[in-house]
């Protein structure tokens, strides 16, 4: 009896010996050099997980949306830290293209300067001033937008969100297509978009920390918006739309949360 | 024995000549010259992030002239861009793409693309570097994909020595794929026509009282659309075309979503415009007389008219048949033989 207490008591020490080591990484003395911080983008849709070729429950305009293709551009990212200095991940290096159907929802960062970090920025399309790059650090991305269908036929420009499917309403009761393109329309509209989200606790990282930040995204808010609602029963069709494809740059810039924050270990 | 060794000498030089061709050569990438004419205004295009080079200049060049940027291997760009009509495509109201398909619009010139902000009837690009993409993935045109592009000069050893040479990181891929093209068309300038030796008042540049006269109807009644000594201010506008209604094209409206821009094209330069028949994005005029005729006679009001050719309710541009005279003359003017015969931009 002594001896299994004995061991008991060992064992719970031993588990409160690992527990702490977590707090070590995390205290100031040992953050040094770089890491890595590696970014999530979890789709959902409406508190679900996405699931491509699967109707979702009616959002709040009324309309039943199975999707298809759910593909966007984030770029420029960038981070801050606690004393309000701001990390900007190398330009040429900083965009990525999310792609449900490819299941590639992970953006590594490499050389993460270390630090503890409370902000997370970055772009949702392409900026103007990378446009007038033109080839000059450009080039792969082209050939990788094109890859993954977020080049525009009619113009050479991308689509910062490629989001197809079909939905039924209550005046639409076969299931029609949808499809949104939303990009920059030429040199006469910019539809670029900054998202600036704080953590819900501090992203740490350096020598041996690599990191993770979880963000969930709502694809429903797309349509659903806090700003705008579009209903595709009004338009299943919005491609270059003056009017609806602001909106839905705005919408699209919308639907991101950090959900959570894996500091050490990566993920 | 002399006879023996004279052999054997002249026959290990063949072998050994022949050798030299299998190692990979380094030829030296050297920097191309560009100049702006005296009347021209800045470069748009920035030279410093894709500087000409002799090496990248010929790689697009040959790219240019390269069937295999389409999908059936025998579409280049030069197939409708052709230089002795000012790289437009001689004849042709439309082109024809790959399968004979036919697109909605004539086929532009190019010349002078270093100084133009946007590119295509519509502006669907407005950076020189991203326009092959347009024509590429065209469907009734090239009828390509950049990367298939990419994948069928990969395999190609002659190029991969050109993009070697040419490029710091000698790789075959888009940036540089691209960044050749812009190389080869950022030199194709055009400003040695008898109106350039007129304006810089070089020898060749004489006027005639008709060429003179007709100059300065130019200045008072179409420069202000075809400014400057590019001959346009590179603006959408409306001019007063009759939309097509098997053609449906709405021009600027098309890259910018905006009814605003609804029916509106890039002004086009009018270089050498004698040579790049039928005119109008659509190609509906097959001469100039009928162009002076559409401006005097024809310009149809629209809610996106350009207001220049809507003044205090007359439409169009007011011409009698002498100015319209003198003005072919001048339109004559324009004409760069120079820039037509120029070896450097030729095919073969």
């Amino acid at each position: 009896m002594k001896n299994s207490l004995l061991a008991l008591s060992a064992v719970f020490a031993l588990f409160m010996t690992s527990c702490s080591n977590d707090d070590d990484a995390t205290s100031e003395e040992a953050l040094t050099g770089s890491g890595e911080i590696s970014l999530t983008y979890d789709n959902g849709f409406n508190g679900n997980d996405l699931v491509l070729g699967t109707a979702n429950a009616a959002n709040a305009n009324g309309e039943t949306i199975t999707i298809n293709r759910f593909n966007y551009i984030i770029s420029n990212i960038r981070l801050v830290n606690k004393d309000g200095e701001e990390f900007v991940y190398a330009k040429d290096d900083s965009y990525f293209i999310i792609n449900q159907e490819n299941e590639e929802d992970q953006v590594a960062l490499a050389d993460v300067p270390a630090g503890e970090y409370t902000t997370l920025k970055f772009g949702v399309g392409v900026d103007q001033e990378k446009y007038l790059q033109g080839a000059e650090g450009q080039g792969d991305f082209l050939t990788l937008a094109e890859e993954n269908n977020m080049m525009w036929a009619w113009q050479a420009g991308y689509k910062f969100l490629n989001f197809e499917g079909t939905f039924t309403s209550a005046t639409i009761t076969e299931a029609t297509e949808f499809k949104i393109h939303m990009g920059s329309h030429g040199s006469s509209l910019d539809n670029y978009k900054e998202v600036t989200l704080e953590l819900p606790e501090n992203v740490v990282v350096g020598d041996g920390i690599d990191s993770n930040i979880h963000l969930k995204i709502d694809a429903s808010k797309i349509l659903a918006g806090a700003t705008t609602n579009i209903e595709l029963t009004e338009k299943s069709v919005i491609m270059v739309d003056a009017e609806k494809s602001p909106q839905i740059a705005v919408n699209t810039s919308e639907m991101f949360v950090v959900d959570h924050v894996h500091n050490g270990n990566g993920h | 024995m002399l006879k023996v060794t004279l052999y054997t000498a002249l026959l290990s030089l063949v072998f050994w000549s022949c050798n030299s061709s299998d190692d990979t050569y380094e030829t030296i990438n050297e920097p191309l010259e560009f100049s702006v004419p005296s009347n021209f205004p800045d470069a748009v295009y920035n030279l410093e992030a894709n500087p000409p080079t002799t090496i990248g200049f010929e790689l697009g060049k040959k790219l240019f002239y390269d069937g295999r940027l389409s999908s059936n291997g025998f579409i280049s760009c030069g197939f409708c861009h052709e230089q002795r009509t000012a790289f437009t495509h001689h004849g042709h109201q439309f082109s024809h793409g790959i399968d004979d398909l036919e697109g909605v619009r004539n086929t532009p010139a190019i010349q002078n693309a270093a100084f133009m902000k946007e590119f295509a009837w519509d502006g669907a690009t407005n950076h020189l570097d991203l326009f092959p993409i347009i024509p590429i993935t065209n469907e009734v045109e090239m009828g390509e994909t950049v990367s298939g592009v990419l994948a069928k000069i990969k395999s190609d050893e002659e190029y991969q020595n050109l993009f070697a040479s040419a490029f710091e990181d000698g790789e075959v891929n888009n940036e540089n794929f691209l960044k050749a093209l812009a190389q080869f068309m950022v030199m194709m300038v055009s400003a040695d026509s008898k109106y350039d030796k007129y304006v810089r008042q070089e020898e060749g540049g004489t006027f005639t009282d008709e060429e003179k006269e007709g100059f300065t109807v130019f200045t008072n009644k179409c420069a202000s659309c075809h400014t400057s000594d590019l001959f346009s201010d590179d603006a959408f506008r409306n001019n007063g075309l009759a939309p097509n209604p098997s053609l449906n094209d709405i021009g600027r409206e098309e890259v910018s979503g905006d009814a605003t821009d609804r029916y509106k094209f890039k002004v086009p330069s009018l270089r050498n415009v004698e040579l790049t028949a039928p005119y109008m994005h659509d190609g509906r005029f097959g001469t100039l007389e009928a162009v002076l005729d559409f401006y005097s006679n024809s310009v149809t009001d629209s809610p996106t008219l350009d207001p220049i050719l809507n003044q205090d309710g007359e439409l169009g541009i007011a011409l009698t048949n002498y100015e319209k005279t003198t003005l072919l003359a001048f339109l004559g003017t324009l004409t760069d033989e120079t820039y037509i015969n120029d070896e450097r931009f030729a095919e073969y």
